[in-house]
């Protein structure tokens, strides 16, 4: 079957119309194909910003720490392979009543900073995965596009951050 | 079979110092004399039937004061089992400098400048020695352990201040200025 | 300069019009060239004389940043290589580290892991399939391969949570199960995609325009494959039996029953862009076949193998190759015993690819070096690293 250049490139009088027709049936054959995707077949595209996509459970969008629930172990810290989390705390002062996480694990250290930077973030889901307590899952939220660079980084120690939880979080 | 190819090197190439090393864990290598590359690939190439130089690539060891350039090759035989073969040579960290094999296999063209741009191994008589993935006029070799990021490039500052997002920063502040700053909880 | 010729124009000689060379440059914001690949090129009229590439236009040093982190954490690098391939990127790295520490991987993650990689190469197959009618002008066969590509991309959302970065193969295992509603959705999957692949062909492989773009031109010689390290369907093309799933085989792939395809030269002759565009056309109708042969042998069990909390594998070196969609990749992995990877080289199949285009390139039409570029496939991140 397999033939050199030379000979292929030889042009006989039968082979022009052969080409010519080997065209044009090759070519009708295409157009019908794609004629009949006008009626044969559902439109698989939506529109965006007023059809949204229904995600996936697992699907990994924006991060979320649920910070009465954090005991600041700097597990998700350690775990991070681009360093976008920024974890501090203190210890609790004695005698103080040590509260617990909704699993039972007592909150030993006071948190004193929870920052994300989202911009940094890969979102790979190593810092989910070592997480003790799961308060720190991803979200759905994919729409929080920032006008500077700063806005990006989220401080899950603030109260605004409770109203972005209450919109995308489901209970 | 690693060990047969040793001493078929050193019977084949004098002066080639082939040491064949068995590692507990992964592959095994081969040393040879950095002097004698361009015969020994050769020699591989012709009478070993090593037609695919896969890739040549550096490792700087900077307690040896050392770096070792890895040749790996493969046959792509199928009758042939057992193929890879690590080839390394070690030269000397301050002026690293080796024979370009560029003769017996294209393919170690962009490899060797590769390892060029990497690691500054200085290839002899390779056609075209520059750098291929740093622009051509960096300076330094990113790839070796003591290599410290640049902060400047003709007077253009490395990411700059403005393109820095400041959460680090203000992490170091927080936690050196005041550590048992109270941040109201929700 | 020695390519400097003179003509002769209204017959005197002192009306002689000086030639020269013309260089321009494709790249590197070329809708041709699948990323940022920046092609020097000599043109003598529309006749390419010499093609240089430029890389580096997405250099990030990945292996720097490998020596950083832990070994767990070089997953999510190895994934921004071979961007549209990354299921494949991954479990060449895991395989390395495995192979370092002597875990043994559960029976039921290497079904999954099989399944996953060879659906990867359908996706893979199908952006080079849909890019490459894009390069010759074709519009609508894009559209369709991205819609079947849309399919896997959602299953793989479905299975790892994100849709091209996916941070999925771990060492010693996968992340997730897979359920028995996936793997049915995976059946029907593979029946859709082998009427899809017949659409394929007679839209685009066999269409008399495309195969005059493509046919004849960019010939590789099998000695050219070899001098240049070639391999995957670039290899194939040339018509060399050569796939590392079949002949050294890894995981599963010595108990399956597949064929290897290489360019039989059905249009035009072996080793040119149509040949080793039509492997790939090939390749996913046998991918479709193993992965009919996984979802009948699938096993019950664990998804993740023992694997110590901290991975610090002996001291050693090991060099790992797989088959991915692009042909043979590499992970040469050092480690000196401690937490994080001493040297982590990556044998990227498109960098070796990318050193044949000026052997390719010299003396072609500069429409026909675009057809080239594209029948290499190639994935700048991978090729940069």
């Amino acid at each position: 079957m397999a033939t050199t250049i030379s000979e292929s490139n030889k042009l006989t009088f039968t082979g022009y119309f052969r080409n010519i027709y080997e065209a044009f049936y090759t070519c009708g054959k295409g157009m019908w194909i794609t004629f009949k995707y006008v009626w044969a077949h559902k439109p698989v595209t939506i529109e965006y910003p007023e059809v949204k996509e229904v995600l996936p459970e697992k699907a990994r969008m924006r991060l979320f720490n649920d910070a009465e629930n954090c005991i600041s172990c700097t597990q998700c810290a350690l775990s991070c392979p681009v360093d976008c989390i920024y974890i501090a705390s203190k210890p609790r002062p004695k005698g103080e009543e040590v509260p617990k996480t909704t699993n039972g694990s007592p909150i030993r250290q006071i948190l004193t900073q929870y920052t994300i930077d989202t911009a940094l973030c890969c979102y790979c889901g190593l810092c989910t995965t070592v997480c003790p307590t799961e308060c720190l899952t991803h979200s759905h939220d994919y729409e929080y596009s920032q006008y500077s660079l700063s806005g990006m980084k989220v401080d899950y120690l603030n109260d605004d951050v409770r109203a972005w939880r209450e919109r995308i979080v489901k209970e | 079979m690693h060990s047969e190819l040793a001493n078929f090197i050193n019977s084949k190439v004098s002066g080639a110092g082939a040491v064949f090393e068995e590692r507990e864990v992964g592959d095994h290598v081969i040393f040879v004399d950095p002097a004698h590359i361009f015969d020994v690939s050769k020699t591989l190439r012709d009478e070993k039937d090593f037609k695919v130089l896969q890739v040549i690539t550096g490792t700087d060891y900077l307690d040896d004061k050392t770096i070792e350039v890895s040749y790996i090759l493969a046959t792509f035989d199928p009758q042939n089992s057992e193929d890879d073969l690590i080839l390394k040579v070690k030269l000397d960290r301050e002026n690293p400098e080796l024979d370009s094999v560029v003769d017996v296999w294209k393919s170690a063209d962009y490899q060797e400048r590769e390892c060029y741009d990497m690691l500054g191994v200085n290839f002899r008589n390779h056609p075209n020695l520059i750098r291929i993935l740093c622009c051509y006029d960096w300076e330094g070799f990113p790839l070796r352990k003591d290599y410290e990021a640049a902060k400047e490039y003709k007077g253009m500052t490395i990411y700059p201040e403005s393109k820095n997002n400041s959460a680090d920063q203000e992490f170091k502040k927080l936690s050196k200025a005041d550590p048992g700053i109270e941040r109201p909880r929700w | 300069m020695s390519n400097t010729k003179t003509i002769e124009i209204g017959g005197t000689p002192s009306e002689k019009l000086k030639t020269d060379l013309l260089t321009i440059n494709m790249g590197p914001q070329h809708p041709a060239t699948h990323g940022v690949l920046r092609i020097e090129i000599k043109t003598d009229s529309e006749i390419v004389s010499e093609a240089i590439p430029h890389l580096g236009y997405l250099h990030r040093c990945m292996e720097k940043h490998c020596e950083k982190v832990d070994y767990r954490g070089v997953i999510p690098f190895t994934d921004r290589l071979d961007y549209l391939a990354s299921m494949s990127m991954e479990w060449g790295y895991s395989m390395a580290v495995e192979k370092m520490l002597n875990i043994e991987v559960p029976k039921r993650a290497e079904y999954i892991r099989c399944i996953i990689a060879e659906l990867q190469r359908i996706a893979s197959h199908l952006i080079a399939f849909g890019t490459y009618a894009i390069d010759l002008g074709a519009f609508s066969p894009f559209l369709y391969a991205f819609e079947m590509r849309e399919k896997v991309l959602r299953f793989f959302e479905e299975l790892s949570g994100a849709r091209l970065l996916y941070n999925y193969i771990w060492i010693g295992g996968v992340w997730n199960d897979i359920d028995d509603k996936q793997l049915k959705r995976i059946g029907k999957f593979c029946d859709e995609m082998e009427e899809e692949v017949k659409k394929y062909n007679e839209l685009v492989s066999f269409n008399k325009i495309f195969v005059e773009r493509t046919a004849n031109v960019g010939v590789l010689s099998i000695e050219d494959a070899y001098q240049y390290g070639a391999s995957g369907p670039v290899l194939r093309g040339s018509g060399v039996k050569w796939d590392l799933r079949a002949n050294r085989p890894y995981s599963l792939y010595s108990e399956l029953d597949f064929d290897v395809h290489v360019g039989e030269g059905e249009r035009g002759v072996v080793g040119d862009c149509w040949n080793r565009y039509f492997v790939r056309m090939k390749e996913v109708v046998e991918s479709v076949k193993i992965i009919r042969q996984l979802l009948d042998g699938i096993e019950d069990g664990p998804v993740m193998g023992k694997v110590p909390k901290v991975i610090k594998p002996p001291k050693g070196e090991i060099y790992i190759r797989t088959e991915c969609p692009r042909g043979e990749l590499g992970y040469h992995l050092i480690s000196d015993g401690k937490k994080t990877p001493y040297r982590l080289k990556v044998k990227s199949p498109c960098f070796t690819h990318t050193s044949m285009l000026p052997l390719l390139g010299e003396g072609q039409l500069i429409a026909d070096f675009v057809a080239t570029i594209g029948s290499i496939d190639i994935v700048l991140g991978e090729v940069d690293r």
